[in-house]
């Protein structure tokens, strides 16, 4: 590094570091504080101190396991269905189509909408325009309210997740598409390949870094989710919609349980730690150097 | 190849504008109001006229009406008020995160000692002030014999019904309200309607089984302690057939928004909904060419009308001196003042709970409201000694599952709120 540019360096480095210190950081360690008290969240109440009772506790908490284990489910379905949607849209705009640049802004136009709005909107369409084509048509197993139903919320829940972030791991699978190397590619039309082995074979395994990065990105997203669920179903109904996120936000909040709140908070960020490092270890090693 | 690229460039650009633009507008915001609240202080040694209060309360219905009244306040007096909204459900754990935070209002709703218990060192101690001598004996909200509270005024709820399809007599007790229920669905009308909103879905419901009770204050105790279960008890067991008649008689509650219920009612389309008098205000604004009215909900025969206090007005103590003095002028002006009587009447549509107003033409459900009230016919809203926000979090999950499931009976319903009652009390 020149040493001219180190005071660039430190001017672009420390506003950030400054920044993710005061929100992140320090919060986090204060959150670790609570959670070994038992606290109802009123400043001028009294924090009892019950050491690990409130991690104890958790694994009595039957709605909590219940609404991991909704969170869970609706991870491997929102992962699997975010990517597939992603890499086809990926994979057609990056073809000879006519529209694909238009079809491209398309795709990525829900991911600008803010999760809350879209959560409303797609309440509306499922409670209004779904039911009235249910009505018009007679196809009423298809197309009724998917929000009142304790199964069809839940897909409700995937569809609209995967609506909204399909076009963004688009991009990302986009950039990879354009990153395998033409030559490759011509060698492989001259040696008869078909477009199907092409795909297989070179393009494949060449998105690896892509993948990566796509499935990291959604995997913590569905993992973390909460503004669509809030807007959407708000956990409902009866609590079958209850992800990870609204399930602490309740206790906390709902209930005034902050240290228990908190212990919760803090289990489920080990947990999706835990995860995500996992998933990026195992993709890391499948990917392919040029 | 290039176009691709600057189709993409700008795309990005749009983005990133997108999130600067977002950004930008919320710094600038947390900016000027934190600037207002340090400055604040010192703007109002010097100018009285400067002053300015904040309100948050819970009640959605009267959001727009407390906000003109709040610009009459200005015109008359100078002194600016600010009216924050909500949706109401949340509304308590708003206002704790708020009050957390420093950022509280300087009057705040309060629904009863519950919450004031919570908030006892923001409450302020309105015990000396001039207008809470008017407040109607028995209704002011004490939290250790100091008064901390304004009642909003009185309210009741019951069967509001269109007295051209049904007669008193049609719902004076269980058997008569099957068979009205029944009549209704078989005539494809909404015999009695819901909204999916949790105190209208089961909150307000589910006082009766409490309120009829000797002694409502004793039975909840007795319930948190173990000693009975909702389950064991007769008034719970006719509840649940209640609740397992509606349900089977008429369309889900889950679809219906607040003010389709009220809709549903003017449009004819729903013979009785579960509702307060407070419901008269949207009821006016549709056009309805019959008259209405409202009955008790007849559990077990109850003929008396469930009539309480269902919000009351606070003021912030942490506030400074000016401020709570404020807050202070702008009670005393709603309660004493010309203006303010109007608008508790009129404009709110409150029964009210001060003894200096004048009721005088009241809508027609809050008239019967006013009636079982002087008749002495009325019993306790028991939700005000419910464990804290226990509809919402634990009530509400039971009777979505409740109309969710076709085959879910009255009973199973009641044996899971008493699953709900432990978990929100352990």
């Amino acid at each position: 590094m020149k040493k001219g540019n180190r005071g660039w360096y430190i001017l672009f480095t420390a506003p950030l570091l400054v920044i993710f210190t005061t929100v992140v950081i320090i919060p986090f360690l204060i959150g670790i504080y609570y959670s070994f008290f038992e606290w109802d969240g009123i400043a001028a109440n009294p924090k009892v101190f019950v050491g690990l009772d409130n991690f104890i506790r958790l694994f009595d908490d039957a709605r909590f396991l219940k609404s991991a284990w909704i969170t869970t489910v609706f991870t491997i379905l929102a992962v699997i269905s975010v990517n597939i949607v992603g890499l086809t849209a990926a994979l057609l705009v990056t073809s000879k189509l006519r529209v694909a640049n238009v079809a491209r802004t398309l795709v990525f136009m829900p991911y600008l909408i803010g999760g809350l709005i879209l959560g409303y909107i797609w309440q509306f369409i499922f409670l209004d325009v779904f039911t009235l084509i249910g009505d018009i048509t007679g196809l009423d197993g298809i197309f009724f309210n998917w929000l009142m139903d304790m199964d069809y919320a839940l897909y409700a829940m995937v569809f609209v997740f995967t609506w909204q972030m399909a076009g963004y791991v688009m991009i990302i699978y986009i950039a990879g598409i354009q990153g395998v190397p033409n030559d490759v590619i011509e060698a492989a039309k001259i040696d008869g390949a078909t477009g199907w082995q092409r795909f297989r074979k070179i393009t494949f395994p060449l998105l690896m870094p892509a993948f990566t990065i796509s499935l990291f990105l959604t995997l913590s997203s569905a993992f973390k989710i909460y503004d669509v669920n809030l807007s959407l179903t708000g956990g409902g109904p009866a609590n079958a919609t209850e992800m990870f996120a609204m399930n602490i936000y309740n206790e906390i909040f709902g209930y005034g349980n902050y240290g228990f709140g908190q212990a919760k908070a803090i289990i489920f960020f080990f947990v999706v730690a835990a995860i995500t490092l996992t998933q990026v270890y195992v993709t890391k090693k499948r990917e392919v150097e040029m | 190849m290039k176009l691709q690229k600057r189709t993409f460039g700008s795309l990005l650009l749009i983005a990133l504008l997108l999130l600067l633009a977002a950004c930008g507008g919320g710094t600038k915001d947390g900016g000027t109001a934190t600037g207002k609240e340090s400055t604040g202080g010192a703007d109002k040694v010097d100018e009285a006229t400067d002053q300015k209060i904040t309100i948050f309360q819970s009640k959605v219905e009267i959001s727009d009406q407390l906000e003109a009244l709040a610009k009459e306040y200005t015109a008359e007096t100078g002194v600016e008020v600010e009216v924050w909204g909500t949706t109401g459900d949340d509304y308590f754990q708003q206002l704790q995160i708020r009050l957390n935070s420093n950022q509280g209002p300087s009057i705040f709703s309060l629904q009863h000692v519950l919450e004031a218990e919570k908030l006892k060192s923001y409450v302020h101690d309105l015990s000396s002030e001039e207008y809470v001598s008017y407040i109607a004996p028995g209704m002011e909200l004490k939290l250790e014999d100091k008064i901390v509270g304004v009642p909003y005024g009185v309210e009741g709820f019951g069967l509001v019904y269109n007295k051209d399809l049904v007669k008193p007599e049609d719902v004076a007790d269980y058997a008569s309200f099957v068979k009205t229920m029944e009549k209704f669905n078989a005539e494809g009308i909404n015999g009695l309607g819901l909204a999916k909103d949790a105190y209208f879905l089961i909150g307000h419901i589910s006082n009766y089984p409490f309120s009829i009770q000797p002694d409502h204050y004793a039975f909840i105790d007795k319930l948190t302690s173990g000693e009975v279960t909702m389950a064991d008890t007769k008034e719970f067991q006719e509840f649940g057939d209640f609740m397992e008649t509606i349900k089977n008689n008429t369309p889900s509650p889950l679809d219906v928004t607040y003010d389709k219920e009220i809709g549903d009612f003017a449009a004819g389309k729903s013979a009785m909904i579960h509702q307060g008098n407070w419901a008269f205000g949207m009821l006016s604004e549709f056009d309805f060419d019959f008259e209405v009215g409202m009955l008790p909900f007849p559990l077990l025969g109850n003929d008396k009308m469930a009539v309480g206090v269902g919000n009351n007005w606070a003021i912030n103590g942490m506030k400074d001196e000016a401020e709570v003095q404020a807050a202070n002028d702008f009670l005393n002006w709603m309660s004493t003042s010309e203006i303010g009587h109007r608008y508790i009447v009129e404009e709110f549509g409150f029964v009210p709970a001060l003894t200096n107003v004048d009721a005088g033409e009241l809508d027609p459900l809050s008239q019967d409201v006013l009636d079982a009230s002087n008749k002495g016919q009325t019993i306790p809203w028991a939700q005000n000694y419910y464990p804290a926000n226990i509809v919402p979090n634990d009530f509400t999950p039971v009777a979505q599952e409740f109309f969710l499931s076709k085959d879910m009976t009255g009973k199973e319903f009641i044996d899971k709120l008493d699953d709900a009652w432990k978990n929100a009390v352990k």
